[in-house]
């Protein structure tokens, strides 16, 4: 009887409260690829979310680059991803065709969030099928060509001329020598690799795909590209095949290389730097514009989130044009956010702006690690002075082999 | 032992057999299992694929390649590592001043982690800033500087000469142990009758640790073939595949490119040619253990 009583008294009071906020912890995973206290600012952007939305609460995970993929692809499996978490471009398509990842494109509509409001290719690198899979977070492109102003002075060189082939050869070949190296090519087994050999590719003219998902690496307009990037090789430092660009980056730093190949996220290094140097956007042969390769992040909400509407509600605050410049450690992905963000932090920010409206991004499909690790053997290949059509129709092989 | 005895020895073992059954075991069949199912990160549904997989590996292009450098990398790194491990240990065991201070010294690589080596050793080879070019430029041995991780033709004996450097302590560690057992009288002996250091090194000393000799080859065979960070870090067994092994490539193909499956086929073999080696192991216990026996 007693306990009926209280049973009931219990449930009375329950339904006759006012409505109490039932408090939703979100677990958001993200990456950090610069020394740019990312986690701090994140977690004070947080803390305005959370001011915001009283009901949901935000832990912030910041995994260190290397790890993340393996932390993320191990959680997946283990049937403990995050709700929210940002997917590198190359990696979401694989994510949405696993089922890990919640479509978002009702959800983007209904809010109003449009390709217009962000870089192109990065909107499209997060549509998979007939799905958006994620919102684009934060872009950068390779590559632009930072110049160690010192080195192009004494050999003469107009730095304007670096933009085309042609015009990068004769630098590259004016300042090697002595011990110093004209131009910071790498040719590791690594992602960066592909994206700046991809930027030749693409300036020329060419395709990793073609429009049918058939590899075109083998295409004339490929083959010459990669042909230029095995000559300009010969002004590269010795032991490319095993440096990435963090190597070269210590060559630039020091003084013994006139240019290097880097995302935009490379200014804040060099700004404290001692060296004086300049950028220009990409190289393209005379008369062609230069494309850049499309990196960046996407936010995406996985399938096993059971608050997948508060998880959307922080995607939204995060990309907001107020927002999104203070969360990111590489480019805001939201137009206005960005050209807001690079007049402040960047230099030559229309320059930057203009590079990102023209870069592609890399072929958006579920087995692309594997098209990668081809072009990384194949360009490894290219940089040994192996024949470049010969090479090329190998890994094209390779690649239309993939099932 | 009564059956009382024996009862109780399975029960105290049980824990022991539990738990290396749930982590070590289950692990290894599923692998096998894996082994013949198509499966990825993206088609996660396991499908029974056969020898597939199998015929999909051995068919390709990389499959000889890794197998070729993981012999050579296997065998390299084992023949040095103990080589120089028993010359350092025998070094080490003749009573020089500061011996304690020596032994401690020789033991510091072995205890660095195995990717802060790796990262040490990256610097070292730098072809630009490196420490080894620098030296060897100024004794006048190369005119150029050399690409030692991005040259095929020797990116294979630069991390063979980085992990040896590691790995050494440990073979020192062992035959110093197995020095300090080595009969004295028959030394003794030996000297009274003319025999020199080479006499009694081949005559004496390596016929009583023989079999600390050969369990610590099997031993050490059985680390370096799974040997995983020191590649890794130095070379992601580049270039062009040149250091390219097992452990390395199961790690690329599950971990770099999700396919578990093809990744589980290549960690099959890797088990088989373990199998092979842990039962050199314990017959070389066994044999070593009747020679005790019968002494």
């Amino acid at each position: 009887m007693k306990r009926t009583t209280l049973a009931a008294m219990t449930a009375t009071l329950l339904a006759g409260s006012p409505a109490v906020a039932q408090e939703v912890t979100l677990q958001f995973w993200d990456n950090q690829q610069t020394e740019s206290g990312l986690s701090e600012v994140q977690q004070a952007a947080v803390g305005r979310f959370m001011e915001e939305n009283p009901d949901i609460a935000i832990e912030v995970t910041t995994i260190p680059y290397p790890e993340y993929q393996q932390r993320l692809l191990t959680a997946v499996q283990g049937g403990n991803a995050p709700d929210i978490a940002t997917l590198d471009q190359i990696w979401l398509a694989a994510f949405a065709e696993a089922g890990a990842v919640v479509d978002l494109e009702d959800r983007a509509e209904e809010a109003g969030l449009e390709r217009e409001a962000f870089f192109g290719g990065a909107w499209d690198s997060a549509a998979y099928g007939e799905g958006l899979y994620g919102v684009p977070f934060n872009v950068d492109v390779w590559q632009f060509s930072f110049y160690n102003k010192a080195m192009l002075d004494e050999a003469g060189i107009d730095p304007a001329t670096l933009t085309t082939f042609e015009g990068l050869r004769t630098a590259a070949e004016a300042m090697t020598g002595d011990g110093k190296f004209g131009v910071g090519l790498f040719g590791h087994k690594g992602e960066d690799t592909v994206v700046v050999i991809n930027s030749f590719i693409f300036s020329n003219g060419g395709r990793v795909l073609d429009e049918s998902g058939a590899c075109a690496l083998d295409a004339s307009e490929a083959v010459e590209a990669m042909s230029y990037v095995q000559e300009l090789a010969e002004f590269a430092p010795e032991g490319i095949l095993n440096a990435s660009s963090g190597d070269m980056r210590e060559l630039f730093l020091n003084g013994s290389l006139g240019i290097e190949f880097w995302p935009a996220l490379e200014q804040p290094t060099l700004q404290k730097s001692d060296i004086d140097w300049g950028f220009v956007s990409g190289t393209a042969p005379e008369g062609m514009t230069p494309v850049g390769t499309f990196g960046g992040w996407n936010l995406a909400v996985f399938e096993s989130s059971e608050h997948q509407d508060a998880a959307w509600k922080f995607i939204e605050f995060m990309v907001r044009e107020d927002v999104n410049g203070d969360v990111v450690d590489l480019l805001p992905a939201n137009k206005a956010a960005a050209a807001t963000f690079l007049e402040a932090n960047r230099e030559g920010p229309e320059e930057i702006m203009t590079h990102l409206e023209n870069a592609m991004p890399r072929p958006l499909s579920a087995r692309y690690l594997e098209i990668a690790e081809i072009q990384m053997r194949l360009f490894q290949d290219v940089l040994s002075g192996a024949e470049v059509q010969q090479a090329a129709e190998a890994a094209c092989d390779d690649i239309d082999g993939l099932s | 032992m009564t059956r009382h005895d024996r009862w109780l020895v399975w029960l105290c073992l049980a824990p022991t057999v539990a738990l290396l059954s749930v982590l070590m075991y289950y692990p290894m069949i599923g692998t096998v299992i894996e082994s013949f199912h198509q499966t990825s990160f993206i088609d996660p549904e396991p499908k029974f694929a056969g020898w597939a997989l199998y015929e999909k590996v051995l068919s390709s292009r990389d499959f000889p390649e890794i197998v070729r450098n993981s012999l050579l990398w296997t065998v390299g790194v084992v023949a040095l590592q103990n080589a120089i491990g028993l010359g350092v240990a025998l070094l080490l065991n003749v009573g020089l001043r500061g011996q304690g201070i020596l032994r401690a010294l020789v033991m510091l690589p072995w205890v660095l982690p195995g990717v802060v080596a790796a990262i040490l050793w990256r610097f070292m080879y730098d072809p630009q800033l490196g420490l080894i070019n620098s030296v060897l430029l100024r004794f006048g041995l190369i005119e150029n500087n050399a690409a030692w991780l991005a040259d095929s033709g020797t990116a294979m004996a630069a991390v063979i000469v980085a992990a040896v450097w590691k790995g050494f302590p440990f073979s020192t560690l062992i035959f110093l142990a197995a020095l300090q057992n080595v009969d004295r009288e028959q030394l003794e002996a030996a000297t009274i009758d003319g025999a020199g250091p080479f006499r009694r090194l081949v005559d004496v000393i390596l016929p009583s640790i023989r079999s600390v000799v050969l369990v610590n080859i099997v031993l050490t065979t059985i680390l370096t073939f799974n040997y995983f960070d020191m590649v890794w870090v130095l070379t992601r067994g580049g270039p062009q595949n040149a250091t390219h092994i097992f452990p390395t490539k199961i790690f690329e193909t599950g971990f770099g490119q999700f396919r578990f499956g093809e990744a589980a086929t290549y960690g099959v073999f890797s088990i088989l040619v373990l199998v092979v080696l842990v039962g050199l192991y314990v017959l070389l216990q066994r044999a070593s253990a009747e020679r005790r026996r019968t002494a």
